[in-house]
């Protein structure tokens, strides 16, 4: 079926008006393998001069593997790349730069001490003087142009670190501008900007199309992918799923000629079947909470939530990257301030640090497994027994019992069947399902009551995975209570009682145990996570 | 073929990176002998060496565990001369008010210690609540410790008024039984330097063995990630420089206590270098998160066997600080190349 419609699309592209011109771009069947993944499967795509061409997919459907491709950051296990029908090799990110294509990075790079016009030609100032000093006059006058063609409104002697994350994005890419880019890679721009800003940037995109680039972009939001994209194309497991195209009126359909829409979209991004990987679920017995939310948020004016989980239930929670998921919990056990009633088994509670959360027996597994969950460089056993050091402590902390600490790694290494041949050595050079897993069992060794678990098979290998969802369904089982957060639809889905959805620090909606066994559900969860009104509201 | 080579080069690299301040300390001490034969073997000249290096051991001690929890203290230097000037005023007050020779000397080493854990302190709640960065604010302790001793004294010398019991410990030792020197008197080690050896194996026990330590070392490492797995962060930096500033009063005693009197213009001055470079030599790691005080232990005694070295083969003072950086540099040099 996948690779049916893959072959379709490239037939389209072959019939379609789009075909008269050649494309400025074209991927040419580009696998990329990683360790025990195929990220990109024979993925055959063409970007045209004057388009905005949007990719779209789940978390791990490839798309930022085809960009990394695109960029020079990954080099493709098989396949090539096509510019303007020469055949290229990207051995690094520069040789891209070099052949015009540039990626507008969320992160910027800019130099904060500097101002608009420095950063904007960075590296290629206009001089004088015999190419001794730097023409001010013309680098401003550069600058200026370059902002005009792209419609932004920005002084050229302000220093970047006064400006907001949106103007440091057009000033990214005037300097792409600046250095002849004609591909410009926006991956998930909107994620860290507000509306109005948001719609800035597409006046911006829509801009440069008309300048004749071409315009590549990334995102979750499918209205915006909607609304702005002259061609979509949608990535499932690694493999082209769906391709649209704008028809004469401007409308996107798809291959077979159906006109498109959220839901359309939606399903033709996870039309996968949830599978066999997830555990039954067993009904949770106990129902009073074992950890309670009321009127809870970050700051004094910030959105509130108000929330319960009972002992032995998985709570998933789903929404978009930046709907504050990450930032409740982790305000939830200290890390960030916050405000309003928290209750632990009926008693309130205000956490300070995770220590104080520990002690109150509420863990937070991080998502960021490398830089926060874990410990890179220190050995498993260390990362094992960090969070409950207290417990292995003798003689008032003087001894590390270090024969306890080995007996109790042992044993976790056996409960959730870690492969681990030498505990001693940097946890590092395990693989990630197996890290994974270290970061959870340092955890339960503090005996919670309560496991908020952030993105818990981030990095994790397939195989891997649906022995995590079991571990997690064996904790609820004992009486844990567990909060589940996800980008991974299926996941949520596959494993929790009920699913609530963030939408701007905010509950959005909440998914029943009934609700998710439909088929729908997964649009469901887009929707409310886009912030669109739900289909049967439309249809009336 | 030239894979199994570059395998080889790897593991030699490693092993470097373990064992290389062994090598070479035992490639000095061997060059030392050679050159110099029974003279250098002489046990009192062993002696010597040991008690001449074990101020800046006991400060290169307390250096390694801060440098292990990603930080650096510049200010041990004028620690130690703040705490000397002060202990030794208190004490030279006691005896002047006529206090017996013990209260005096017990009170008066008391108050240097208090003024290290107190200078520290200083410096750990600067790093801790007013975030700022280590390198600025024991610079900061730099300048002010070494100016308030100044000040005490009129950039003068402390004269100690206690003539004997004050001087036991910088001078007196311990008999080993069975060895007698070249007098024929029995051989001592000398009480620093069974300070310096007892600082060192304390701080090595409580780095690999106890709860402060396996926390440091995490804190040192990922201080965020320590955050995220309920180490209080702030409590481990605030202690590490207070067992600085204990260190640098221990130091202190030693130093004064030898000279008998405290120079505040010169004791201590630019020992701040010479600590860390020990710790450098020694193997740990400069941006935290591993480190080792066996290794500063074989580093401290590597300095002093390079200054004794030249200092006999008569080569000039001057030149001898080329030396010793060039030692540092290749020091570093070793023991990071198989990271890459």
């Amino acid at each position: 079926m996948v690779a049916q419609t893959s072959s379709i699309s490239i037939m389209s592209h072959g019939e379609g008006d789009a075909s008269v011109r050649e494309p400025l771009l074209r991927a040419c069947a580009v696998t990329v393998d990683y360790p025990g993944v195929r990220a990109l499967d024979a993925v055959t795509l063409d970007f045209y001069a004057g388009q905005i061409h949007a990719v779209v997919g789940e978390n791990g459907a490839g798309k930022s593997t085809l960009m990394n491709v695109l960029s020079g950051v990954v080099r493709p296990t098989s396949g090539a790349l096509v510019l303007r029908g020469r055949p290229v090799r990207f051995f690094q990110p520069s040789d891209a730069i070099r052949a015009g294509i540039a990626m507008v990075h969320q992160e910027l790079n800019l130099v904060p001490t500097l101002d608009v016009a420095e950063n904007i030609l960075l590296g290629r100032e206009p001089t004088h003087f015999l190419g001794i000093a730097v023409d001010r006059n013309a680098q401003r006058k550069r600058a200026a142009e370059l902002l005009e063609m792209l419609g932004a409104e920005l002084n050229v002697g302000t220093a970047v670190c006064d400006l907001s994350i949106a103007q440091g994005q057009f000033v990214e890419i005037a300097k792409c501008l600046a250095s002849d880019a004609r591909i410009f890679i926006f991956d998930e721009p909107t994620a860290v900007l507000g509306e109005r800003e948001a719609q800035r940037l597409f006046t911006v995109m829509r801009r440069l199309r008309d300048e004749g680039c071409c315009v590549i972009f990334i995102s979750h939001h499918l209205d915006e992918i909607l609304t702005i994209g002259d061609q979509v194309s949608v990535l499932r497991d690694g493999r082209l799923a769906q391709s649209l195209a704008r028809d004469a009126h401007g409308v996107l359909r798809d291959t077979m000629g159906s006109p498109a829409d959220v839901g359309s979209l939606a399903k033709a991004m996870v039309g996968r079947e949830i599978g066999a990987i997830f555990p039954p679920k067993e009904s949770a017995t106990d129902l009073t909470a074992a950890i309670e939310l009321v009127n809870f948020g970050l700051r004094r004016e910030s959105p509130r939530i108000s929330l319960a989980v009972a002992a032995g239930e998985i709570v998933g929670i789903a929404g978009l990257v930046g709907s504050g998921r990450t930032e409740i919990a982790e305000a939830i056990v200290g890390l960030r301030q916050h405000d309003g009633l928290l209750r632990v088994h009926g008693r309130e509670q205000r956490f300070s640090s995770p220590r104080s959360a520990m002690r109150a027996g509420v863990a937070y597994v991080s998502e960021d497994r490398k830089a926060r969950g874990l410990h890179v460089s220190l050995s498993s056993i260390a990362n094992m027994t960090l969070p409950s050091l207290d417990t292995f402590s003798r003689m008032w902390g003087m001894r590390v019992d270090d024969t306890a600490e080995r007996t109790t790694t042992q044993r976790w290494i056996d409960a959730l069947r870690i492969r681990c041949a030498r505990p001693m050595s940097p946890i590092s050079s395990l693989s990630g399902g197996n890290q994974q897993k270290f970061a959870l069992a340092r955890w339960l060794e503090t005996k919670p009551k309560v496991l908020i678990i952030d993105e818990p098979t981030r990095g994790v290998d397939v195989g891997a995975r649906g022995e995590m969802y079991r571990i997690i369904a064996r904790l609820a089982a004992d009486g844990l209570a567990c909060i589940v957060i996800s980008s991974e639809l299926s996941e949520v889905i596959g494993i929790s009682h009920r699913v609530l959805v963030m939408r701007g620090g905010r509950i959005a909606g909440e998914l029943s145990r009934q609700q998710l066994l439909l088929s729908d559900c997964q649009e469901r969860i887009m929707r409310i996570a886009s912030g669109l009104p739900a289909e049967s509201e439309q249809r009336s | 073929m030239a894979t199994n080579y570059s395998h080889v080069l790897r593991d030699t690299q490693k092993w470097l990176e373990r064992w290389g301040v062994v090598v070479a300390f035992v490639a000095l001490f061997a060059a030392s002998t050679y050159k110099q034969g029974f003279d250098f073997l002489n046990p009192e000249n062993i002696r010597a060496l040991l008690n001449s290096n074990a101020p800046v051991g006991i400060l290169a001690v307390g250096m390694t565990l801060v440098i292990i929890s990603a930080g650096i203290d510049l200010s041990v230097g004028s620690m130690l001369v703040l705490a000397g000037a002060i202990g030794m005023t208190a004490m030279n007050a006691l005896i002047e008010q006529g206090s017996g020779q013990w209260t005096a000397v017990l009170l008066g080493g008391a108050t240097t210690l208090l003024v290290g854990v107190a200078a520290g302190s200083v410096n750990g709640l600067l790093v801790v609540f007013g975030r700022i960065a280590p390198f600025i604010a024991t610079l900061g302790g730099l300048a002010a410790f070494r100016s308030m001793s100044l000040a005490i004294a009129d950039a003068g010398e402390i004269r100690s008024q206690s003539t004997e019991l004050f001087g036991v410990l910088g001078r007196g030792g311990i008999p080993l039984p069975g060895l007698l020197n070249a007098g024929g008197k029995a051989l001592t080690i000398s009480y620093s330097t069974v300070l310096f050896f007892v600082a060192a194996a304390i701080a090595q026990w409580f780095l690999s063995r106890s709860r402060f330590g396996r926390q440091l070392v995490a804190v040192g490492a990922n201080e965020i990630a320590a955050r995220y797995a309920g180490i209080s962060v702030s409590s481990i930096r605030f202690r590490v420089y207070a067992a600085m500033g204990l260190l640098a009063g221990i130091a202190a005693l030693v130093q004064s206590s030898r000279m008998n009197s405290v120079s505040t213009s010169q004791l201590g001055l630019g020992s701040e270098l010479d600590a860390i470079a020990a710790v450098v030599i020694g193997g740990t790691r400069l941006s935290g998160g591993f480190g080792r005080v066996w290794g500063t232990v074989f580093g401290v005694l590597i300095l002093g066997m390079i200054t004794n070295i030249l200092t006999i083969s008569g080569v000039s003072p001057y030149w001898q600080g080329s030396v010793k950086g060039a030692v540092i540099v290749l020091a570093v040099l070793v023991q990071r190349s198989s990271r890459n």
